[in-house]
């Protein structure tokens, strides 16, 4: 049965002790895989547990070090992503590429070949109808250009384009991240639809009602290894948080401090850009403050205004009691609030250059005397910070990108502590980290807030929100929704406040 | 490329499980090394074939040769570190430089005066394109458009003739030699220990390093990033400046077609340096070896009679291989 690929759950993919490592990191450690024919399969997992590294490996983007892939019986080589779509494996990436001034019609048949030279847009564009028909896009006229579509609308051409080339293994990388709830609706019917017209289909989520919603069986990464696939259907939701955590909350996340000291940071109404209605709160020294919400919530405006990275539209920003304004990062800095943005690979580190420099860029002028920089300063202070954040003291010397994800977020947040903050703003402080680091970098935060550091937090991940912060900030599409004690907030109330928070709710307390 | 790739691949193997550290210690030890190797190798395979290739009067005119153009690749490696590729003004800068200190010369000022107008001028013609790029624009494209301007307020100065300094005043600059040595060559051992020196020990060296390493992340720390382009370019206009006075004061004139193919010596001086066009990484010491390199390789092959269509071949053929290497080099270290 295994070897006949048009049965109904048949195998059409089997991934067999797949190894890869990325210099000392062992993203995937031996993973086996299988897939079945008109089935969907979620992938869960924490960031870093894998699975992009295995879903990358599908889609010939990157090779395995050891082990086989298997599709259709036959073993495979995928070493670029033409190969893998010839194989019939097909990646839908988070970042779109449509071609927005290209009709629909073209967008599918781009650099599809095996067409005439010459043709009508009225060919083209019934040579695709039955592609759009099958992700639910009948109603669109092929000819229209692909950049006035929405971006779930664009994204199901995209999956038209694949399945035009005769796509039989669909991944989905996060495809909901960055839709409404009603397009997220139309995305799963039409996933739903190509599983049962006989396509595997590959779902990669962070959301775990999406896979009771959607998924016939689920694979559960972590550390690196995969555990057997297991089937949706009468799985219970607290054995899946335990088995995708590996280990219970209380040992991830350090002890609350018992108590703060005075309001160090005071915002009153703020509006900047991302922010529907003004916002208003207090960080006081000591305190982990963190503010939740979901992609385009607005929480991140509110560091980035503070950081003076996005300029400030109303409101005052006061610092213990001296009003800001903030225009610029080097203005934070100069008042000691260091910033440390979600994208630590665009602007956290300098990859090619080794920790010494990365981690005392921020604070040239402490390690230079009269222009010239001095070896022993700079080997002080990147050496008691390396110590703060444990990082190894032989490792040092060796380039910020070739460290795991870990280390480089260590560099990329313990380089702000050579400016000597009084303020610590971060944006997603463990994402792309193992679950190893990531408890790691809570207590490193911890301890620092302990030192009366005051530090304010931005995360989409609820777990870490609820695990890590004394005070919670919920947002929801540019408003404040709700302020409370992290050990007083319910995780279905933090979970609702960030994905759906009611009307009243959301217009109320603001 | 195949055979590139093994070569990439057998200088890696061992090292791939090593820490990172002795790893990356070990790549960029490469980098140079194939540099010092081909020096080498052409010293070796030129001394036996060719007995006036030892002499002390051709090695000096090999090290004259290469200072020219080893002077503006000091400049230039402070681009292409800055993260700002290449300056496609070096070329005219310094022919510019050479006719503005000619026409100084003639026109009677003191030779203190015009060393001091020429290198701030040049210093001022390479701010002036620096602080352009700082704003943002495309430094290829800058750098391209101020050549030509150059060029053209060169050809005004000297009405295209031959400027005839008049004075034996700068003599001493182009033709003196102390212990031995010629001055291009003195100033071309001093001014690369003096790059090495600020942009390994000085603040403005490592803005410089760190703004080519990852332009975000420097302005995200709150470095000012436009001066590290700023510096780049006004140290590359120096050096042209440098560069320009050597020759008018060598030969006695200025004139507006020296220098050729100057800016293609300089690139690929940083090319077969190895010096990584994404910036951020390199040395100084790099773009001195290329220049040597180039310069001996020319010498070389001067002295078996090649042509100088096949010379331009040899050189041009030695950039892209020099290109390809590292490219597959940088990729894997990536």
């Amino acid at each position: 049965m295994d070897n006949n690929p048009t049965a109904a759950g048949a195998v059409v993919l089997r991934m067999r002790g797949i190894v890869k490592r990325y210099a000392a990191v062992a993203a995937l450690q031996g993973v086996d895989f299988t897939l079945l024919r008109g089935e969907v399969m979620a992938l869960l997992g924490e960031n870093g547990a894998g699975k992009s590294t295995l879903v990358k490996i599908l889609a010939g983007l990157e090779r395995p070090d050891a082990g086989t892939i298997e599709i259709n019986g036959q073993v495979i080589r995928l070493r670029t992503p033409t190969h893998s779509l010839q194989a019939g494996v097909a990646y839908v990436t988070q970042e779109l590429s449509i071609v927005a001034p290209l009709s629909v019609a073209e967008n599918i048949c781009l650099g599809g070949g095996g067409r005439s030279a010459i043709w009508t847009s009225r060919q083209l564009a019934d040579q695709v109808r039955p592609f759009l028909a099958l992700v639910g896009l009948d109603k669109i006229d092929p000819t229209t250009p692909a950049g006035s579509l929405s971006v779930a609308q664009q994204q199901l051409v995209e999956i038209a384009r694949l399945l035009s080339r005769n796509a039989r293994i669909l991944i989905l990388d996060e495809p909901t991240a960055a839709l409404s709830d009603a397009e997220i609706e139309k995305v799963k019917l039409v996933v739903r639809n190509l599983a049962a017209e006989g396509r595997s289909i590959i779902y990669v989520t962070h959301r775990l009602g999406e896979v009771f919603e959607i998924a016939d069986r689920v694979t559960i990464f972590r550390n690196g290894r995969s555990f057997e696939p297991v089937r949706v259907a009468g799985l219970d939701i607290d054995e899946l948080i335990e088995h995708l955590l590996g280990r219970r909350l209380e040992q991830m996340f350090p002890p609350r401090s018992a108590g703060f000291g005075p309001v160090l940071l005071s915002l009153h109404d703020v509006v900047a850009p991302g922010l529907v209605k003004p916002v208003s709160l207090d960080l006081h020294e000591g305190e982990i403050f963190c503010l939740a919400g979901q992609l385009g919530s607005g929480a991140n405006a509110v560091v980035r205004a503070i950081a003076g990275v996005v300029p400030r539209d109303a409101g005052s920003i006061t610092l213990r009691t001296t009003p800001q304004r903030p225009r610029s990062v080097r203005d934070a800095i100069s008042v000691k609030i260091g910033y440390c943005s979600d994208d630590r690979k665009r602007d956290g580190i300098f990859a090619v250059r080794n920790l010494y420099e990365n981690l005392t860029a921020p604070a040239l002028r402490r390690i230079t005397v009269a222009g010239l920089l001095s070896r022993k300063r700079e080997v002080a202070i990147s050496t008691k910070l390396a110590q703060l954040f444990e990082i190894a003291a032989d490792r040092l010397g060796s380039s910020a990108g070739k460290l795991s994800g870990g280390n480089q977020q260590k560099v990329a947040l313990g380089k702000w502590l050579a400016i000597e903050p009084s303020v610590l703003l971060v944006e997603e402080p463990t994402r792309g980290v193992d679950v190893g680091a990531r408890a790691e970098i809570y207590r490193h935060l911890r301890t620092l807030a302990n030192r009366g550091l005051a530090i304010m937090v931005v995360s989409s991940d609820n777990q870490e929100v609820l695990g890590l912060a004394d005070t919670v900030a919920t947002f929801f599409r540019g408003r404040l929704v709700r302020i409370a004690g992290a050990n007083t907030l319910k995780a279905e109330e933090l979970f609702r406040d960030v994905t759906h928070p009611g009307d009243a709710a959301a217009g109320g307390i603001t | 490329m195949r055979s590139l790739r093994i070569v990439a691949d057998l200088l890696q193997t061992g090292s791939a499980r090593e820490i990172d550290a002795a790893l990356l210690a070990r790549r960029r030890w490469i980098t140079t090394t194939f540099v010092v190797l081909g020096i080498l190798i052409l010293f070796v395979a030129a001394g036996v074939t060719t007995p006036v290739f030892l002499t002390f009067q051709n090695l000096l005119v090999v090290i004259r040769n290469a200072s020219i153009t080893g002077i503006i690749a000091l400049g230039m490696s402070y681009v292409t570190i800055s993260g700002n590729l290449f300056a496609l003004s070096a070329e005219e800068l310094s022919i510019l430089s050479a006719c503005i200190f000619g026409w100084l010369l003639r026109a009677k000022f003191g030779l203190a005066t015009s060393l001091l107008v020429t290198l701030v001028g040049a210093g001022c013609g390479g701010a002036v394109q620096g602080g352009i790029i700082a704003l943002g624009a495309d430094p290829i494209i800058t750098t391209l458009a101020f050549g030509g301007f150059f060029r053209g307020v060169a050809s005004v100065v000297s009405g295209n003739q031959n400027i005839l300094l008049g004075t034996h005043a700068a003599q001493w600059l182009g033709t003196g030699r102390p212990l031995g040595v010629p001055t291009q060559s003195w100033a071309f051992v001093i001014l690369t220990l003096l790059a090495w020196f600020v942009l390994q020990k000085t603040r403005i060296g490592r803005l410089v390093v760190l703004t080519g390493a990852n332009r975000a992340a420097a302005t995200a720390a709150a470095l000012r990033v436009g001066q590290g382009a700023l510096i780049g370019m006004v140290l590359l206009g120096v050096c042209c400046g440098i560069a320009g006075i050597s020759a008018p004061a060598q030969f006695g004139y200025a004139v507006a077609n020296l220098y050729q193919g100057l800016n293609f010596d300089v690139i690929a001086a940083i090319l077969v340096g190895g010096i990584a066009l994404r910036g951020g990484q390199g040395s100084p010491i790099q773009a001195a070896l290329g220049a040597i390199f180039i310069s001996l390789l020319e010498n070389f092959m001067l002295l078996h009679d090649f042509t100088t269509g096949f010379r331009t071949t040899v050189v041009g053929a030695l950039v892209a291989a020099a290109t390809c290497l590292f490219h597959v080099l940088q990729r894997s270290r990536a």
